[in-house]
């Protein structure tokens, strides 16, 4: 089956200054990411993984060089289509989870809807085993729920895309396991794109395609 | 579940920081409202009475400052220009009323002479009527009270616009002899405009001055909107600290929620949303605390006037809160939380989404 390309980076720079010197945080990145692909990117601290992952998200814009989504070229968007674009197009799962303290899990979930619809929010949420926890604030969820109310989260525009900056970095191996279960799931039963940033070799082995970064490159 | 019902939301999580920065505003508004309605009542009463004012022109000696400033009891018309003023054809219904402080049982009364007794609320009835300091002392309808050597009996009781004084109202006629035939004031009504009769009598009379009735309600108008200006000024201080200190917790909190404001950014809401459910928020802040400083406010009023209200006269709560008072202090708390809100709302919606995100 021949699949659309969902991401493609294009000779991608990504240059900070510090102390007058220059850092190639991504240093001419290209890269595929075909629609219906589940991809890790793994590397040491320091190698582009987490940047290259905000570029995707079009959380930060290349110094140099394209990033298609979908065919279209980002570089071209304006700050507000760039939000419209993450609202509809992407889904973030952080490492820390970054609910909003102050809302339930339902209105979490409702938060980037364009129409909240808390029938279908209830329902990510019934798919990420979070029956009867709706009103519940984050601070009365574990680790592992936190996470699985930040993948509904991500999933409830319907997203082309799903964005996660180490989705396992603060959970045991027993929740890391979970989440990564469910991406995987996700990914084969319902076609969603995924990358994930990764240290775990473990969570790593859920993807189809592991990607090692060195020095803002790939390996 | 827009990012503007977070708004709502950011004020009740954390309750008392947002309850003390409203009760800045609290403090502004209520001292704002209580002094400019005291004032706005003020007015309102005094253009109410003149309103009432017998005649189309009033009359008094030209040393006195004017029907306003006049100190009571210490101008009196002559009995020649009185005389004058009573020849005069432009002028009919011509009444004499006589202001003056005479000594009582060793203290200072005020005895007026009135051929009006319309605006006097008395308990009795009308002829010699005394305030309520003076029957606190022991005057009661049917005593005895002796004023210049003049005995008389006491038909009635009054108690309000005494402000505490000891008065006695009489009818001019009787009050006049008592002061030696000198009155204070001549009201008339006049035939033709009362403002060429008015410069007529002013001309003709030597040592006048004569009042219009417009004249009267300008008067009140220059000095009780300077006054008000002057009051509302300094009670604008106050109203303007506690809008200073949203500016102070709106940064606060906009740099401790720097990750939420990354995160709102990352799933999507435009820098334009960000902004606007910030200055939503200092908006709400302003608006409650405008309401409540409003309803405290008003409570001290009518406390006042049901404290002080006969000493002063009848005043209405609705004289003293107007209906601009209230929308331009609600708006104007609004509209300045807002201000306040602009450079912690910008500085928000410009943060830098990896940045905010990595925000501890």
């Amino acid at each position: 089956m021949n699949k659309t390309n969902v991401l493609e980076f294009k000779d991608v720079w990504k240059i900070y200054r510090m102390g007058g010197e220059e850092i190639n945080a991504l240093a001419g990145v290209n890269l595929t990411i075909k629609d219906g692909s589940f991809t890790s990117i793994m590397g040491p601290s320091g190698s582009g993984k987490s940047t290259l992952l905000h570029v995707a998200g079009i959380l930060d814009m290349p110094t140099r060089g394209n990033l298609l989504m979908n065919g279209k070229d980002t570089s071209t968007l304006g700050a507000r289509e760039q939000a419209r674009f993450r609202r509809s197009e992407i889904g973030f799962v952080f490492q820390r989870f970054n609910l909003l303290p102050q809302l339930t899990t339902l209105e979490n979930v409702l938060l980037p809807m364009n129409q909240p619809e808390p029938q279908k929010a209830q329902e990510y949420l019934d798919k990420m085993g979070l029956e009867g926890k709706y009103s519940k604030t984050p601070n009365q969820l574990s680790g592992g729920e936190q996470q699985r109310v930040s993948i509904a989260r991500a999933l409830v525009n319907q997203p082309s895309l799903i964005l996660a900056d180490e989705p396992t970095g603060e959970l045991d191996s027993k929740n890391a396991e979970v989440i990564m279960g469910i991406l995987q799931d996700l990914n084969k039963k319902e076609g969603v794109t995924i990358i994930i940033v990764t240290h775990n070799q473990l969570a790593a082995d859920f993807t189809d395609k592991i990607i090692e970064m060195r020095d803002g490159n790939i390996i | 579940m827009g990012i503007y019902s977070l708004s709502f939301k950011n004020l009740r999580r954390r309750k008392l920081r947002s309850i003390l920065t409203m009760l800045g505003v609290v403090i502004g508004v209520t001292a704002l409202v209580v002094l400019v309605g005291l004032t706005t009542g003020m007015t309102s009463y005094m253009k109410e009475s003149t309103g009432n004012m017998m005649g189309d022109i009033l009359i008094m000696n030209s040393t006195g400052g004017g029907a306003l400033m006049s100190s009571p009891g210490s101008s009196f018309l002559d009995p020649e220009a009185v005389d004058e003023i009573k020849n005069m054809s432009q002028l009919y219904n011509i009444k004499e009323d006589v202001e003056f402080l005479t000594e009582f049982n060793g203290t200072q009364i005020y005895i007026v002479g009135t051929s009006d007794w319309s605006q006097i609320k008395i308990n009795g009835t009308s002829g010699v009527v005394v305030s309520k300091t003076l029957e606190d002392m022991g005057y009661k309808v049917g005593s005895k009270i002796t004023i210049k050597d003049q005995e008389m009996t006491v038909t009635g009781t009054f108690t309000e616009g005494s402000m505490g004084m000891g008065v006695v109202i009489m009818d001019s006629s009787r009050a006049l002899p008592l002061n030696n035939n000198k009155s204070s004031s001549i009201t008339a009504n006049t035939r033709g405009d009362p403002e060429v009769v008015k410069n007529e009598v002013e001309k003709t009379v030597n040592g006048t001055t004569a009042s219009t009735k417009s004249d009267l309600s300008k008067q009140i108008d220059d000095l009780m909107n300077g006054l008000t200006l002057f009051i509302g000024g300094i009670a604008s201080i106050a109203l303007l600290v506690g809008v200073i200190s949203i500016v102070n917790i709106m940064l606060v909190n906009v740099t401790e929620r720097t990750r939420e404001i990354g995160v709102l950014k990352a799933i999507g809401f435009t820098n334009r949303e960000v902004l606007g459910s910030i200055l939503l928020e200092s908006a709400l802040i302003g608006f409650i605390g405008g309401i409540v400083g409003l309803i405290i406010a008003a409570i001290l009023l009518q406390t006042a006037i049901i404290l002080f209200g006969s000493q002063i006269g009848d005043i209405k709560l609705i004289s003293m809160l107007p209906l601009w008072l209230i929308v331009g202090v609600i708006g104007g708390a609004t509209g300045l939380s807002v201000l306040a809100g602009l450079y912690p709302a910008w500085r928000a919606s410009r943060l830098n989404v990896v940045e905010a995100l990595r925000n501890e």
